[in-house]
């Protein structure tokens, strides 16, 4: 019996046309679907940026988006760069909030080490003056932060506009030369 | 926000539409027809992966015009099957019910869909063109449901 010879009836016809129908129809839906998921990311410029400052620690490494500072501690002195390192928000179009986070400290709280420091203030100024500040300070052989949350709250940088980071350091009269501070600290920015 | 590839998809799912109608009206139209419109069906998928193929080497722009085309001819087949049935198969009755249950309907949505399109993608697209080409559709339209909902004017014009 050739193939060209079997008759379909229409219900037949138009289920096996309604059964094709409908796969296409849900493979379509799925393509259309992976199509609107496509994530999209594109690599853009921050909004707000690090920069150089003029009394910005020898040896420190700024970038647009990071900035390692290597500063010094002298015992009992306090040691100040009015102007560590600029944070300018290049959004000519809006302005935008920002915090700082502390992320991690080292020595860790409850190690002997801590006892090299008294206190590492990182304070934000502007053209008008202090804003807000993320300070260490030591108790003994703890860090105690302030604010003690471990993050500032959110302050709006207008556009266009360049603030600074005054960073303040001091040791005891007791501390050891040689001991090094590692503190990590995240600019949370809202775009 | 729309992607251009929401017309394929709808003309797609139109063909697919007019095939399960031939099919349903087999005896007034030819045996091949509601394979044919499968068949126009399954080149819209093959639009869809296309598109998603190359989502990033075409642009917007391309995108668009592209899956307009398909729509248009999508819905040229929906218009002409209603000119066909009334015009030379002169059923008017089913005529007249394919032009609302069927040309209307989708016509409209497209229109709609694709006016939206346009006016969120304002600054991208010649919405003056765009605005030319529905108007014209509209009349089209317009003209065609007049012949349609009157046969005697059809009449009139022959004599």
């Amino acid at each position: 019996m050739k193939i060209g010879n079997i008759r379909l009836t229409k219900s037949t016809k138009f289920l096996i046309l309604l059964l094709t129908s409908l796969l296409v129809a849900a493979a379509n839906a799925a393509i259309f679907y992976n199509l609107t998921m496509q994530p999209q990311v594109s690599v853009s410029s921050p909004a707000l940026k690090f920069s150089t400052a003029p009394d910005e620690p020898s040896g420190s490494t700024v970038n647009d988006a990071w900035c390692r500072l290597t500063a010094k501690s002298y015992p009992n002195a306090t040691l100040t760069y009015e102007q560590a390192v600029y944070i300018n928000n290049t959004d000519g179009g809006s302005a935008h909030s920002f915090r700082l986070r502390h992320v991690s400290i080292t020595p860790a709280n409850g190690t002997s080490g801590v006892g090299n420091w008294t206190s590492i203030k990182f304070l934000v100024y502007n053209s008008s003056g202090y804003v807000f500040s993320l300070n260490y300070t030591v108790s003994g052989t703890d860090w105690i932060l302030e604010p003690s949350v471990g993050e500032t709250s959110y302050y709006s940088i207008p556009l266009d506009t360049g603030w600074w980071i005054r960073l303040e350091t001091l040791s005891p009269a007791t501390a050891a030369t040689g001991n090094v501070c590692e503190i990590q600290i995240e600019v949370d920015v809202q775009e | 926000m729309l992607l251009p590839e929401l017309f394929a998809m709808l003309s797609s799912d139109l063909f697919l539409l007019l095939s399960l109608l031939t099919c349903l009206l087999e005896d007034r139209f030819p045996k091949a027809v509601p394979y044919v419109y499968q068949m126009a069906a399954i080149m819209g998928f093959g639009h869809l992966l296309v598109s998603r193929m190359f989502l990033t080497v075409f642009d917007e722009h391309m995108r668009f015009w592209y899956n307009l085309f398909y729509l248009a001819v999508a819905l040229a087949n929906v218009v002409a099957i209603n000119l066909y049935l009334a015009v030379s198969k002169k059923k008017w009755t089913l005529a007249k019910v394919w032009s609302s249950a069927v040309t209307f309907p989708t016509v409209f949505i497209s229109v709609l869909f694709v006016y939206n399109y346009g006016y969120l993608q304002g600054e991208t697209f010649p919405l003056l063109i765009l605005n030319l080409i529905l108007v014209l559709l509209l009349v089209i339209l317009g003209i065609s449901f007049s012949v349609l909902l009157g046969p005697k004017l059809l009449e009139k014009w022959r004599r």
